[in-house]
């Protein structure tokens, strides 16, 4: 038979356990909508208003290859009345592992709760062969689209139409939010156009692969990346084959995205006489870049302060 | 020009509101006609803004070359999968070993395993491992089903799988954080947690992460000789099955650090065969930062084994003097507690301390001290060194030195039970 102290300790795990399962209290609100990145849980904020209450399971600061799957997020999913995800497989490494439990067939990606907001966008960079040789790839496209603000447009667009589609008493109201999101982005590309001006044209490299769309919109020439391959980090080889690249290209900007590691980024500027800039491939993770709107401007406003002289980060 | 319309519509419509309001204003009587009035205005507005965006996203697409017509309405964006062809995945964890016993060096397959899963139909998936070593030949180790789509937050599983035992003793051998597995979890719960039977979990629905699982087996562990079998071709009387119960629970102590706890208790219950119990406790720092430190986990796992075991006791002799054996309860326990902190991306370094008695027989204590240390070349290779002093009371102490080389190819994805 088990001894007393054994019996004491069970008894006390178990009170512990089940005090931990007893119910939250929080407001009820129309639509309980989990967002995977903070992109997209921005934008659902915006769009939806009242409607929505929207929690974010990453953050911005961290690498959306290597979110942690908490526990926590697995309850937020199980509650959830729709899951929006930035989709292209960007969230690979954890959503799926946390849907498996989540115990919430709905917002699985068959379901009509799961709002994919790639759905418009046209991906970039999309292998001609998925073999691992070529590091950590994508099979649908490079998915960091969302650093384009005009795909962002197509983002928003997509996310208005699912939460439309899983609360239909709300469609007029996202509606309404899409135009008012909208205009707010017509209005800021326009500024932002006007801003990145400077970047037309100069040549960089980026830590890991994921500034293409970017790139493409402001006219950025890549060259190369710090990451041997995507997800593979550098070796001592290739970074004296990027060095001598950026030499030869007479690359001045380094691009340094904020969940990587700044040390690596500045020895490389420092032995090409290059600028480091600082982004973040995801809203809030440079300081006050909560939104999607802060964010796309914070990472111009440093990509042209470097270009122009100055470092950023 | 359906664009331009829209726009001057949506232009016009605030002065409009505000002419409707004045009217309001006049009189009382008119008060219900202007309400009305005002909503209908309202939901032209909104259908108008609707139209504008409608227009001005096709706009930009026009604009920006993107979304191809045959894209504009397609649905989620999922990998494709041949419904012929599971996601199948091979783990090669190859090993070089020696110790200052004097056992000399050794190339060890630690294990190939071949893992195959894919969802069946709407309301179940399975998966299978087929693992191989140099020490254990070549065996299923899993094959399960899933259910995927039960009501009430709950889970059923079914076949051959590891049991919902504590933290480590269901993890696969590469997927833990040391070159081998604990010698505490080895010894009282041998074979990882291997058992046949069924499962069934439920996740609390509430904001705060509460799951239990509880399990009916032939067994949970190698040690299948017991209770004995009873009928034919090793059935076992009902209250001769091994029960299982394992709640969990998880708290966020910051945005950064957190906590897991849960508890285990199995039984056999024919005459108390055996009572196992256990408590584990997991402590993460996880700052999502890209500075060189990364985080750390502490980890700890205690087992009190209380079992009968059956003829390894002498309890005299037979008239021939040879030796007669009998039945006998031991009361044993182990764990084992660690650290491990990452280091930049790719490196981890780490200490365990192990205390493990046998399930029976003398006590035989042993005590081992860990260091650990890991290199990530990428997602999908590992290389790992481990030293470990073992301290033992009926044996002459050893210091081992054992170096990890693991490889996956294929499919690779991190299950939620081994974050």
């Amino acid at each position: 038979m088990a001894s007393q102290p054994v019996k004491l300790g069970s008894t006390a795990l178990c009170a512990l356990l089940l005090a931990g399962a007893l119910p939250a209290t929080s407001a009820e609100a129309a639509l309980r909508v989990v967002a995977a990145l903070p992109d997209v849980g921005d934008m659902a904020r915006q769009i939806g208003g009242d409607r929505v209450e929207v929690v974010t399971l990453a953050s911005g600061s961290q690498d959306p290859h290597r979110v942690p799957m908490k526990p926590s997020f697995v309850t937020k999913l199980n509650r959830a009345d729709a899951l929006v995800v930035q989709g292209l497989g960007l969230e690979h490494t954890f959503l799926p592992a946390l849907l498996e439990v989540a115990s919430n067939p709905k917002i699985l990606p068959t379901g009509e709760a799961y709002i994919d907001a790639s759905i418009y966008v046209r991906p970039l960079e999309v292998p001609t062969s998925q073999s691992r040789a070529q590091g950590e790839l994508h099979p649908l496209g490079n998915p960091h689209y969302n650093l384009d603000p005009v795909q962002g447009k197509l983002m928003a667009k997509a996310i208005a139409e699912g939460l439309a589609r899983v609360d239909p008493a709300g469609a007029s109201a996202y509606a309404a939010g899409l135009a008012r999101y909208s205009a707010l982005l017509d209005q800021k590309i326009a500024e932002w156009d006007e801003l990145a001006a400077p970047l037309r044209g100069v040549k960089a490299v980026s830590y890991h692969q994921d500034l293409i769309y970017l790139a493409d919109r402001y006219g950025l020439e890549l060259v190369g990346t710090i990451e041997t391959k995507p997800g593979v980090p550098a070796t001592p080889g290739h970074l004296e084959e990027l060095v001598d690249t950026m030499k030869r290209e007479q690359v001045k900007l380094v691009i340094r995205e904020v969940a990587y590691e700044m040390p690596l980024a500045q020895t490389v500027a420092e032995r090409t006489g290059a600028r480091v800039a600082t982004i973040s491939t995801l809203a809030g993770g440079l300081p006050g870049t909560e939104s999607y709107v802060d964010s796309i401007e914070a990472n111009l406003k440093a990509l042209v302060q470097a270009v122009q002289g100055g470092a950023s980060g | 020009m359906e664009f331009h319309r829209a726009r001057a519509l949506l232009r016009a419509a605030p002065a409009l509101l505000l002419a409707t309001a004045a009217a309001a204003a006049t009189s009382d009587d008119d008060l219900a006609s202007v309400r009305a009035e005002l909503a209908a205005t309202k939901s032209q507005l909104a259908a108008t803004q609707s139209a504008l965006a409608r227009v001005e996203s096709r706009l930009d697409e026009l604009e920006s070359g993107a979304a191809a017509p045959e894209q504009a309405s397609s649905g989620p964006r999922i990998p494709p999968v041949n419904i012929n062809n599971p996601a199948i995945s091979l783990v090669v964890d190859t090993a070089l070993k020696t110790d200052t016993h004097g056992s000399g060096w050794d190339f060890a397959l630690q294990s190939g395993e071949l893992f195959i899963s894919a969802p069946i139909d709407p309301f179940l998936r399975g998966y299978a491992s087929l693992a191989g070593s140099s020490e254990e030949g070549f065996d299923i180790e899993e094959a399960a089903v899933i259910t995927t789509s039960l009501p009430w937050n709950l889970t059923v599983k079914g076949g051959r799988f590891f049991a919902d035992v504590g933290r480590f003793p269901h993890w696969h051998g590469e997927q833990l954080p040391f070159v081998d597995r604990p010698p505490s979890i080895g010894r009282l719960i041998p074979g990882e947690s291997r058992a046949e039977g069924g499962e069934l979990s439920w996740l609390a629905p509430t904001e705060h992460y509460f799951r239990v699982t509880a399990g009916i087996y032939n067994s949970i562990g190698e040690t299948d000789e017991l209770p004995p079998t009873v009928g034919s071709e090793g059935s076992r009387g009902f209250d001769q099955l091994t029960w299982l119960v394992h709640p969990s629970t998880y708290f966020d102590l910051t945005d950064t650090l957190n906590l897991e706890l849960g508890g285990t208790f199995a039984t056999i219950a024919d005459r108390g065969a055996r009572y196992l119990y256990g408590f584990d406790a997991t402590l993460r720092h996880q700052p999502g930062t890209s500075e060189f430190y990364q985080g750390f986990v502490l980890g700890s796992e205690w087992y009190w084994n209380n079992e009968e075991f059956q003829d390894v006791v002498e309890i005299g002799t037979d008239p021939d003097g040879n030796p007669i054996f009998g039945n006998e309860r031991f009361r044993r326990n182990g764990g084992y507690g660690y650290l491990e902190t990452f280091l930049s991306r790719s490196y981890s370094l780490g200490a365990r301390f192990d205390y493990a008695e046998e399930p029976f027989g003398p006590v035989d204590r042993q005590l081992t001290y860990s260091t650990f240390a890991t290199w990530y070349p990428s997602e999908f290779q590992r290389l790992r060194f481990q030293f470990d002093q073992i301290d033992q009371r009926h044996a002459r102490n050893d210091q081992r030195f054992t170096l990890q080389w693991t490889a996956f190819l294929g499919s690779h994805a991190h299950g939620f039970a081994t974050r």
